[in-house]
């Protein structure tokens, strides 16, 4: 090969590869709109984006996969967090989740975390190509979730308590919780922690809605 | 060295040196905070703090090397001086400030906040003002004599294209995932386009002064090389597009272009091993010739096959995000970048300082620790990646478990970490004292 024919698939080489990215970048642009439903991107949102970069969440969270892999990924965290355990969350989480490897209160202002939550509301919609994907073992077990168990997951009760050997050890194991307390002395739990403990550092769920207050208690108390 | 301006190169090579210490100092730091969950720091330097950081230091001193290697090859390539060595020193010096006064912004909670472009808005356009002093003078000396040579309009075009992509993370974008979209325009674009013609133009430098072959051998097989790492990179930018929110194609066109990628890589092997054979000329400065093949070799591991690895959509929407790719990262950038710049370096800087033979030896225990305890880190954090793939991915594990299972081999990383640290503190050792202290000279 002579030098002229080398110096021709340089450029072809790279014109060609410039010109496919270039136009698909033109045409994802023209989709990126509906994929990520950006009639929901309103004010809040966008503030709570610049919100998540002052604070640098990025460098310890992934999110859409990318950033520091430290903390849990937030793609999706809206799916098993509702906006109430968010905004008691992000204002001080050593309480609300008392884990081992501790996320820092960044002393965020009410209206901060409330951008914050939107903000993750709207990424928690983005269609990633069913990313990240669901696991394979558990995929079979969600047909048979029962209510109850999604809203567990849901108010972070696994930052605290273990269930089959998962979750924290800050309260006691639930594995078994339905053999030794009734499901009156659960719910009364859940409403009021102080009743049955005066110094508990449980938080207290009085506010959740009675439905999910109801099938959290059938759940719990059938776990013997 | 032919030009009295080549020297310029010498305080960008002292900066780098000092920047990498720093960078190995604070990748301990956030290294520590994943062996042990009591982090003492928690609310003076976090983990987001002390990584962002790491990483930025790493891209600096990178930086750094890149323009002291282009300010020492280019006067020889164009046949003539530096256009203005004062404007080569403004340069260094304001790159330098900025640089700390990212850090300590940092360490102030001052950021960005998008990952290695956590730099806040007022010290990015500082970073474009002096990218342009410097295109500046390196192209004014390029055009006083238009000797171009096909070495020097490589590594031009590479330092253009990283110009340019540069700007494109430097907007606010409300669109999370257009914000990403263009984000990888400069973290990919670079380490898998712009950086590789820079890297392919000054392993072609050092291989036509060390080996002695034939120019136009040489640059032929650089238009190809970087013709197909430009070829393949572009497009395979999509290997970054798969889950973002972006169309559906992109699993297509990110898998075929991505998984050509480790085609130029495995060609700079070849080439490097073949002007090695056939040089015609004897070899005398070996420690060079052991970075400069040693980081082809581990270019190819690094970025080839760790990254084909996981760039296949059927195996990235598993590992996608997790310690696979932080084992890769690492691999990548120190096989392909690191080795690179410290080829540079030592091959430069006995002809600066002067020194016609001296004493490798601290230079190749430096070669052997940093390379052996990279490659247990990488392993240490590619087994940690595994596991968290099938446990946390697959069987669908919660994220804090998962990570108790993976402490031990985080300790694997970060124990060898400490080794690498001892190897890079041979080399910087060696960097200072070289010529110092003569010895009677070795291999
Ligand atoms: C220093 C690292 C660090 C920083 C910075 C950080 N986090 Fe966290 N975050 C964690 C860790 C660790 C957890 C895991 C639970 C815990 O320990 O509290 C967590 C948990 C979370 C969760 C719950 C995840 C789940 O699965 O339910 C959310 C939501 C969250 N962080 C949001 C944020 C936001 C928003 C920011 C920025 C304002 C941020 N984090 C900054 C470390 C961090
Ligand atoms: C911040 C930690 C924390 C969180 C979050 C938490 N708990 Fe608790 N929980 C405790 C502690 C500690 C106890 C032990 C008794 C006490 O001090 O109140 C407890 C006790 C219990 C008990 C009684 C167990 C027994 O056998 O005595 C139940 C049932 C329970 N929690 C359910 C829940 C549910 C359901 C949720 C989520 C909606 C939840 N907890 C969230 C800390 C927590
Ligand atoms: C020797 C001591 C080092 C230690 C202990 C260390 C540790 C770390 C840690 C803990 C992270 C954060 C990963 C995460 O987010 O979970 C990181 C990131 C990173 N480090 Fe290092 N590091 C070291 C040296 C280096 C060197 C020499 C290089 C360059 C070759 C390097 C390049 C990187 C890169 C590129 C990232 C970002 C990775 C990614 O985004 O996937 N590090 N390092
Ligand atoms: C020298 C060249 C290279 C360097 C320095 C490098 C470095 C990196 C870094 C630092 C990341 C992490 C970015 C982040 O999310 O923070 C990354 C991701 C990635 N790299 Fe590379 N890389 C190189 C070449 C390659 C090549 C040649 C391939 C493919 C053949 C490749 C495939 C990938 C893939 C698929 C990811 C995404 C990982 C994920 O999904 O989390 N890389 N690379
Ligand atoms: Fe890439």
């Amino acid at each position: 090969m002579t030098l002229s024919q080398a110096k021709a698939v340089f450029i072809w080489g790279t014109v060609s590869s410039a010109v496919i990215l270039l136009a698909l970048t033109y045409n994802s642009l023209s989709q990126i709109p509906q994929r990520t439903h950006e009639d929901r991107l309103d004010a809040q949102v966008a503030s709570g984006k610049w919100v998540w970069q002052k604070h640098n969440c990025n460098d310890c969270h992934t999110i859409l996969g990318i950033g520091g892999y430290y903390a849990p990924d937030l793609t999706k965290v809206m799916s098993y967090r509702d906006a109430g355990w968010m905004k008691r969350f992000l204002k001080d989480p050593e309480k609300v989740w008392p884990a081992d490897r501790k996320m820092p209160n960044l002393h965020l202002t009410d209206q901060e975390i409330t951008e914050l939550t939107a903000f993750l509301g709207w990424v928690n919609g983005i269609d990633t190509n069913n990313w990240p994907p669901k696991p394979v073992a558990a995929a079979a077990a969600t047909a048979s979730e029962k209510p109850g168990e999604a809203v567990f997951k849901a108010q972070g009760c696994s930052a605290c308590h273990t269930i089959n050997g998962v979750g924290g050890k800050v309260g006691p194991d639930l594995t078994k919780v339905g053999g030794r307390r009734t499901k009156e002395w659960i719910e009364e739990q859940l409403k009021n922690p102080k009743s049955h403990n005066p110094d508990s550092i449980m938080p207290s769920y009085a506010k959740l809605p009675e439905k999910d207050r109801e099938a959290l208690v059938d759940y719990l108390s059938g776990l013997k | 060295m032919k030009y009295e301006s080549q020297k310029i190169a010498y305080n960008y090579f002292v900066v780098a040196t000092l920047l990498f210490g720093l960078q190995v100092i604070f990748g301990l730091i956030t290294g520590a905070k994943y062996v042990w969950d009591f982090d003492p720091l928690l609310n003076i330097l976090p983990f987001n703090t002390a990584r962002a950081i790491h990483i930025n230091l790493l891209v600096v001193w990178l930086l750094f090397g890149f323009m002291g290697g282009t300010y020492y090859i280019v006067p020889e390539e164009a046949k003539t001086e530096i256009y203005s060595p004062k404007l080569a020193q403004l340069q260094l010096w304001l790159f330098a400030a900025i640089g700390v006064t990212a850090i300590i912004g940092y360490i102030a909670g001052w950021s960005w906040g998008m990952p290695f472009l956590e730099q806040p808005t007022v010290l990015k356009i500082g970073i474009v003002v002096v990218a342009l002093i410097f295109l500046f003078n390196v192209f004014m000396t390029m055009i006083k004599t238009k000797e171009w040579t096909v070495i020097q309009g490589v590594l031009l075009g590479g330092l253009v294209m990283l110009a340019l992509l540069f700007l494109f993370g430097i907007f606010f974008m409300k669109n999370l995932t257009t914000q990403y979209y263009y984000w990888w325009w400069v973290i990919h674009l670079w380490v898998e386009g712009a950086w590789e013609l820079i890297t392919g133009s000054i392993m072609a430098f050092i291989l036509l002064k060390l080996t002695g072959v034939d120019r136009e051998l040489v640059e032929k097989w650089l238009y190809i090389e970087v013709g197909l790492v430009l070829f393949t990179g572009m497009a395979g930018t999509g290997h970054h597009y798969y889950w973002i929110g972006t169309p559906k194609y992109w699993l297509w066109v990110g898998a075929v272009f991505s998984a050509l990628e480790p085609l130029p890589i495995l060609f700079m092997v070849i080439d490097t091993l073949r002007d090695v054979k056939e040089r015609k000329v004897e070899i005398e400065n070996k420690l060079v010739l052991y970075w400069a093949v040693g980081g082809v070799v581990m270019h190819f591991f690094g970025a080839g096959v760790w990254g084909f690895a996981h760039t296949l959509p059927q195996i990235n929407q598993w590992t996608h995000g997790t310690q696979i790719t932080a084992s890769h990262g690492h691999f990548a950038f120190f096989g392909a970048y690191v080795m690179l710049n410290l080829t540079m370096i030592y091959f430069a800087l006995p002809q600066i300082k002067g020194v016609k033979v001296f004493n490798q030896g601290l230079g190749f225990k430096a070669f052997w620790t940093m390379n052996f305890f990279m490659i247990i880190m990488v392993l240490g954090l590619a087994v940690a990646g595994v596991i968290q793939t099938y446990f946390q991915r697959v069987l669908g594990m919660d994220y804090l478990t998962t990570q108790g299972f993976m402490r031990l081999w985080f300790a694997v990383f970060w124990v060898s970490a400490w080794g690498f640290a001892a190897g890079a503190l041979m080399y910087i050792i060696d960097f200072f004292t070289m010529g110092r202290i003569q010895k009677s000279p070795a291999g």
